[in-house]
Parts: C-alpha cells; structure tokens; sequence
C-alpha cells in the first residue's frame, strides 16, 4: 500500500494525484495488466482521506479505459491501457513544447534535445520522472 | 440530505445568520470555514435542534429539526460543550446517550474504548482535555446516527484519534452512507476529508462549492509578455483576483481552469507562462479579496 503515497500537502487535487500516481506505477510496471487495485476502503483508510475522492479517481480511470471493474470483485489495471496514456503524455508534450517555442527556442532546437534524449533512454538512463 | 433555504439566526439585535442557503448531499462530508463568530457553530446548532431560527427552513431529508426528537435522534453533534456531565463514569455517559439513540453499538463502543484504554468507571471530570474529547468521539461514532457534526471536534485530536476517526468515517461512509459536517481551521484536516466546503462571513455564505472545483478553478500565474502589462484591466479575457509587476514579471491570480488560462493568453505570446494551483489557503485569502472583504479579517 505503500506504492499509493501521496502528498496531502500539495495544491493538487487529491483525486487527481491519485489518477496520476495509478497512471505512473502502471507506466513504470510497477502495477501489471490486471492486477487488482486496493479497494476504495481500504486506500481512503491508507491515506486516510475522503472515500468519495478515492472513488473519484477510480472513475475517471475507468472512464479513461485505464482500469476495469467487476461487480464485487474489484478494480483492476486494464490491457489495453497505453492509448489513452500516450494521448496524455502527448498533450503534455505539446503544451512544454509551445511554452519553449515561446520562449524563443526553435524547432531545430527541439529536434537536437529530442535526439538527445532519446540516445539518452536507449541507453538505459531510466527516465522516471514522465508522467 | 442538509438542506438550509433562506436561513435567518438573531441573537437579540445581532444577526448571527443572514439569509443562508446551503445543501449538503447525503454520503458527503462537508466543511465549513471561516473566521470566529462568522456563523459556523450557529449552523451547527440549528442542524442539531438546540437553535429555531427566525426565518426560512432547516431540513434533514426533507423535515424541519427544531422539536422533532425523531429526526434529532439521527444527528449527533460534538462540540466543546457536549460534555456537561462531569460526574459521571464514561459507562454512565455512555448509558446515558445510548438512550436517546437507538442505533447504538455497544460492539463499536468497547472496540474504540480499547483501542485507546479510556477507563469505563472513572469520572469525566477526571479525564483529560483530550480524554474528554475522546469520550465523546467514541460515544459519537457509536451512536451510528445518519449525521455527524462535528465543530472544531478535530482540532483537539491526537494523531493516532485523528486516524481512528478517520478510518470510521470511512466505513461509515461506504457502509449507511453517513453525512459529516466539520467546522474547522485546519485547512489541511479540511482537503482531506471534505467533499465540499463553503466559506461563511458575517453570517452569510460566501460560497459554498465542490471542493476539487474550488481547487482546480484558481490559479497563481507568473508570466513574461513581450509586450508591457501595467494593470489588470489589460487582461479583458480572463477573471483577475490580484495582479502584481516586479520589473518585467507579471504575478496574477485568476479565476479559471489551467487549460483556459493558458489557451485564453496564447494571443499574448508569452515568453514565459507557468500556472500554479493555489493551497486551499491562498484560495480563501483571495476570494475573500476578490469579494471586498478585509483579507486581514479572516484569520
């Protein structure tokens, strides 16, 4: 349950760092296709916030096709999961993207550091912090 | 369902409570905030039946509480004064509210008692502040009313209570559908637990909302443009709480989700534009500033 933790200090909304945490253990496989998520009790017990906000999350990934749930039986990672992942980590791209071609950077400048980087991941550097 | 519909409260010549509306949705925990003597207890105790009010209507799933002892006995409200009983053992305290409430748990009861070894025999006035308190809370989870309120109940907690409580809410929640109301000033208590929240000042209601769209819907703003802002009224298009320049760099709160904020600037082409959420704090100091109410006020 450990895998869960999140800062309740933080300005964002508890349900939304909930999704994004769910979000990043499924991307750095920490939680396979399906295994089973903690109920909604228990993770609100864990963390000890509102179980309305856990069910909340819990929606919105299922919404998202990110997890599925059975009747009585619980929430669980969902197979096909990185379409919707993708479109997300696609819109964050775009938006850092223009934000630095705002800032005066040029494409060609983006396409070298992308080039970089991607050497970069090739070689192993586990790039952890997307998402 | 809490529903308050035009709600007015006099103390004699002072208005206490000034044409309040709010709903509180069953299953929900709800959290009222503001500064001392802006009206919270007041709404407390109107929910709970010890307060008539003098105008508009008080209902629990649809009924007016005042004098209705069957609606009474599905509210249980804990607040400083709810221990008046000094001379009596816990079990006789106990005994005492088990009267009243006929879903009581004894099972519930002694589980919490022994999780947190308060003696059963020994007088209240023995106790502790935060025995005291403790006391009241387990009888309080133990009674299994529909709705529970609690005013500042929280902030006299011990960690280790504060997660017990916590952990009950929750099954209470999942399990009858419980309805919490939580009058506190701790912001942080508030994000936690709180589906909803409202803001109450002098009496009235400055806004009563969805906690995550409270959150979500303003944002702190540091931008550069190539171009030079020197007041608010240059930005028409979006809703300026607060505006602030420091040699080129503009500090803006707003109103409006991140998406709107960043698409609706794009036509300035700024140079440098982040958009940071507000701490539930920051939130009410502005929006009680953007209401025209002295920010130095409210703490």
């Amino acid at each position: 349950m450990e895998l869960y933790h999140i800062d309740l200090l933080s300005r964002t909304p508890i349900y939304e760092q909930l999704y994004k945490k769910i979000v990043e253990l499924i991307l750095k496989g920490e939680l396979k296709a399906n295994d089973r998520l903690p109920s909604v009790r228990e993770l609100a017990k864990e963390l000890g916030v509102n179980p309305n906000t856990v069910s909340k999350a819990y929606n919105q990934l299922e919404n998202d096709k990110v997890i599925y749930t059975l009747a009585g039986r619980g929430s669980f990672v969902s197979e096909i999961k990185t379409d919707s992942i993708k479109d997300k980590a696609m819109a964050d791209f775009d938006s850092a993207a223009s934000e630095a071609m705002n800032a005066g950077i040029t494409e060609e400048e983006l396409h070298g550091r992308l080039t970089a980087l991607s050497a970069k991941i090739s070689e192993g550097g586990n790039n952890s912090d997307r998402a | 369902m809490i529903e308050l519909k035009g709600v007015t409260k006099r103390f004699d010549s002072f208005t206490a409570l000034d044409n309040v509306d709010l709903t509180v949705e069953t299953g929900t925990a709800f959290g009222l905030l503001g500064s001392n003597g802006a009206g919270k207890s007041t709404i407390l105790r109107l929910l709970s039946g010890i307060y008539k009010q003098e105008g508009g209507e008080v209902l629990i799933d649809g009924s007016e509480v005042y004098s209705r002892p069957e609606v009474k006995e599905r509210v249980f409200f804990i607040n400083d004064e709810t221990i008046q009983f000094g001379g009596y053992t816990l079990k006789a305290l106990k005994n005492f509210y088990k009267g009243f409430y006929p879903n009581f748990s004894e099972e519930i009861f002694e589980k919490l008692r022994d999780t947190i070894k308060l003696p059963l025999d020994k007088k209240i006035d023995t106790f502790s502040k935060g025995m005291k308190r403790q006391a009241i809370v387990i009888i309080a989870l133990a009674c299994r009313t529909d709705y529970l309120l609690l005013d500042e109940a929280f902030d006299g907690l011990d960690p280790t209570m504060r997660i017990i409580v916590k952990r009950m809410l929750v099954d209470a929640m999942l399990d009858r559908k419980l309805t919490t109301v939580i009058s506190s000033h701790n912001l942080k208590e508030i994000n936690e637990v709180c589906d909803s929240v409202a803001l109450i000042h002098h009496g009235k209601v400055l806004f009563s909302r969805d906690l995550d769209s409270v959150k979500g819907n303003i944002h702190k703003i540091q931008a550069v443009f190539p171009e030079e802002y020197t007041e608010k009224e240059a930005f028409p298009e979006l809703d300026v709480l607060h505006f602030e320049k420091s040699k080129s760099v503009l500090y803006l709160i707003v109103r409006g989700s991140e998406e709107e904020i960043r698409e609706k600037l794009a036509g300035k082409n700024p140079v440098v534009l982040d958009v940071i959420p507000l701490s539930l704090e920051e939130i009410f100091i502005y929006e009680m500033e953007g209401m025209g109410y002295d920010v130095n006020g409210i703490k």
